[in-house]
C-alpha cells in the first residue's frame, strides 16, 4: 500500500523533528495546569469545559505541522522525484492523514492524563472522545495539507499562527462568543472551531443537548469542504511547482 | 522501437514557448546528453518526458506507449533523479531506500536494496541520516534512489552538479557501470562529462533542439577542435 508507506515515511519526519512536537505538547499542558491555579469565575475555566479546549488548541497545532510538512516536501526535490513515480493524489492526501492521527491520539491522551491528575473525572466519556478527534482532527490535517501546499516553507510559521490565534479566540475556550457582540458571535458560528469545541465537550461531559445539528453540519461541511479543496489544490501546486 | 520518440513536443506557458516542436529518438540503452544553456528548455522537456507536466501540443511514446495514456504503466519502467538532491532528510539512507521501494512495491526489496548498496558503496552511510551526509553522498543516494525500480529509463539531471572531481569521477564510474543496460537521459552543464559518458548529444537552445549526434559528429560538422567550442558555435550560430 503506497498510501501507508508514505504515512510511515511522514511519521518518522515528524517525530524525528522533536522540539516542534513537545512545545505543540507542552504549550497547552502549561495552559491547563496554569488556568487550574488562579481561581476563575465561571464555567469557562472548569477542567470540564477546558480540558476540550485544549484539545481542539492542540489541534490548531496539528494544522501547523501538517503545513510546515507539506510546503517542506513541496520545497524539496522529493515531490519532483514522486511525481514520477505510480502515486496518486490520493496516495499523498491519505498518506499525510494518516501520519498525523498518532500524534493527534498521543497528544490527546497526554492531555487527558494531565487533566485527570488536575481533577476532571475518569470515565468512558474520555475514551469516546479520543475516537471523536479522531474524526474532528481530519479538518485541521486537511487545512494545513490546504495551507502546505498553498504557502512556502517560511510562511507557514506565519499562516499557521494565524490559525493558533483563531481556533483560541472563536472556539470558546477562554471565554464565551456572548460576552463579545453579534459579529463576533457571527463569526464563531460560521468557523467550525466553535462548533468541534461543542460537541467535544457534550461527549466528554454526557451532555449532547448542548450539541446543535448547526455544530455537526459545520463541522461536516467543513471537513468535506477543505478536505476537497486541499486534494485539488495540492494537485495543482504539484503541477504548477513543477513548472 | 524506439525507449523515447517525441512527436513536435511543444510546452507553452502563457506567452513564452519553452519548448519548441521537438522531434527527438532515443534509443534502447543508449546514454543521450541534453546540452543547453539555462532557460534552453531541457530541464522542461525532461518534466514532460516523465509525465510531471504535460505537453500543450505534440507526442510522447514511451516504449511505444504514450505517455498520456499509459500514464501509469510508463510510470513504473521510468525513474529521475532531480537536478536538485531529492531524498527524506530525516530519514536514515536506508530508510530512504526502503520507502522508495515501498513507492514502487518492490517484491525483493531486500536484496534490490544490498544490490545498490553494493554498486554505489554505500555502507558506511546507510544508518546515517540523509540530511547529515555531504553533498557528495547526498547525490550518491538520490541516484541510488533512482535505480530502485529497475528503470528501463533513467532521467539524471544535472547529476554531479556542485560536486568535487573525485566525487564526479565516482559517479561517472557508476555511470558507466549502467551504460548500455538501460537508457540514460542526461542533462549537464559540463561538456566533458556529455563527451566522455554519451553516446549522442543533443543540443538545445530558446526551446528548440538545434544539433544532435555524437561528440565526434559534432566537432567535425562545426570545424571545431572540441565539444565545449562546437556546442558555443552551434548555439550562438558562430557569432562568438
Amino acid at each position: 500500500m503506497r498510501m501507508l508507506n508514505f504515512a510511515r515515511r511522514n511519521f518518522k519526519e515528524l517525530i524525528r523533528d522533536p522540539l516542534s512536537l513537545i512545545f505543540e505538547i507542552l504549550l497547552p499542558i502549561f495552559l491547563l495546569f496554569i488556568f487550574q491555579q488562579i481561581n476563575i469565575p465561571g464555567d469557562t475555566y472548569k477542567l470540564e469545559s477546558f480540558t476540550p479546549g485544549i484539545i481542539v488548541f492542540g489541534f490548531s497545532f496539528i494544522t501547523l505541522f501538517t503545513a510546515t510538512l507539506v510546503s517542506k516536501d513541496r520545497s524539496s526535490s522529493l515531490l519532483i522525484r514522486l511525481g514520477t513515480s505510480p502515486m496518486k493524489s490520493s496516495d499523498y492526501i491519505l498518506g499525510y492523514i494518516l501520519s498525523l492521527i498518532p500524534i493527534v491520539l498521543i497528544q490527546g491522551v497526554i492531555f487527558f492524563t494531565v487533566a485527570v491528575i488536575l481533577g476532571l473525572h475518569f470515565s468512558l466519556n474520555i475514551i469516546y472522545v479520543l475516537f471523536i478527534s479522531i474524526i474532528i482532527s481530519i479538518l485541521f490535517i486537511a487545512l494545513g495539507i490546504l495551507l502546505g501546499s498553498l504557502v512556502s516553507e517560511k510562511a507557514t510559521g506565519g499562516i499557521g499562527s494565524i490559525v493558533v490565534q483563531l481556533t483560541s479566540f472563536t472556539s470558546g475556550m477562554f471565554f464565551s462568543k456572548d460576552l463579545v457582540g453579534n459579529v463576533f458571535t457571527k463569526i464563531c458560528e460560521i468557523l467550525p472551531f466553535e462548533s468541534c469545541l461543542n460537541i467535544i465537550k457534550g461527549i466528554l461531559n454526557n451532555n449532547l443537548e448542548i450539541i446543535n445539528i448547526r455544530n455537526i453540519i459545520v463541522v461536516i461541511v467543513y471537513t468535506i469542504g477543505i478536505l476537497i479543496l486541499s486534494i485539488i489544490t495540492f494537485k495543482k501546486k504539484m503541477i504548477s511547482d513543477n513548472k | 522501437m524506439y525507449s523515447i520518440e517525441t512527436k513536435k513536443l511543444t510546452k507553452k506557458f502563457k506567452d513564452k514557448t519553452a519548448v519548441n516542436g521537438i522531434n527527438l529518438q532515443i534509443n534502447e540503452g543508449e546514454l543521450f546528453a541534453l546540452l543547453g544553456t539555462n532557460g534552453a528548455g531541457k530541464t522542461t522537456t525532461i518534466k514532460m518526458l516523465t509525465g510531471l507536466i504535460m505537453p500543450t501540443s505534440g507526442e510522447i511514446l514511451i516504449n511505444n506507449m504514450n505517455i498520456q495514456k499509459d500514464t501509469i504503466k510508463i510510470k513504473n519502467i521510468l525513474n529521475i533523479s532531480p537536478q536538485e538532491t531529492a531524498i527524506a532528510p530525516n530519514l536514515s539512507v536506508k530508510e530512504n531506500l526502503e520507502f522508495m521501494a515501498g513507492v514502487y512495491q518492490i517484491k525483493d526489496k531486500k536484496n534490490k536494496i544490498s544490490e545498490l548498496v553494493e554498486l554505489f558503496k554505500l555502507d558506511e552511510v546507510l544508518d546515517k541520516k540523509a540530511k547529515t551526509l555531504s553533498g557528495g553522498w547526498q547525490r550518491k543516494v538520490s541516484i541510488a534512489i533512482s535505480l530502485i525500480n529497475d528503470p528501463k529509463i533513467l532521467f539524471l539531471d544535472e547529476p554531479t552538479l556542485g560536486l568535487d572531481v573525485i566525487a564526479r569521477k565516482e559517479l561517472w564510474n557508476v555511470i558507466n557501470k549502467l551504460k548500455g543496460k538501460i537508457t540514460i537521459i542526461l542533462t549537464t552543464h559540463y561538456m566533458e562529462e556529455a563527451e566522455q559518458l554519451s553516446d549522442r548529444i543533443g543540443i538545445m537552445s530558446n526551446g528548440n533542439l538545434v544539433d544532435i549526434g555524437t561528440s565526434n559528429e559534432l566537432i567535425k560538422k562545426t570545424n571545431t577542435k572540441s565539444i565545449e567550442d562546437a556546442f558555443v558555435k552551434i548555439v550562438t550560430g558562430g557569432n562568438l
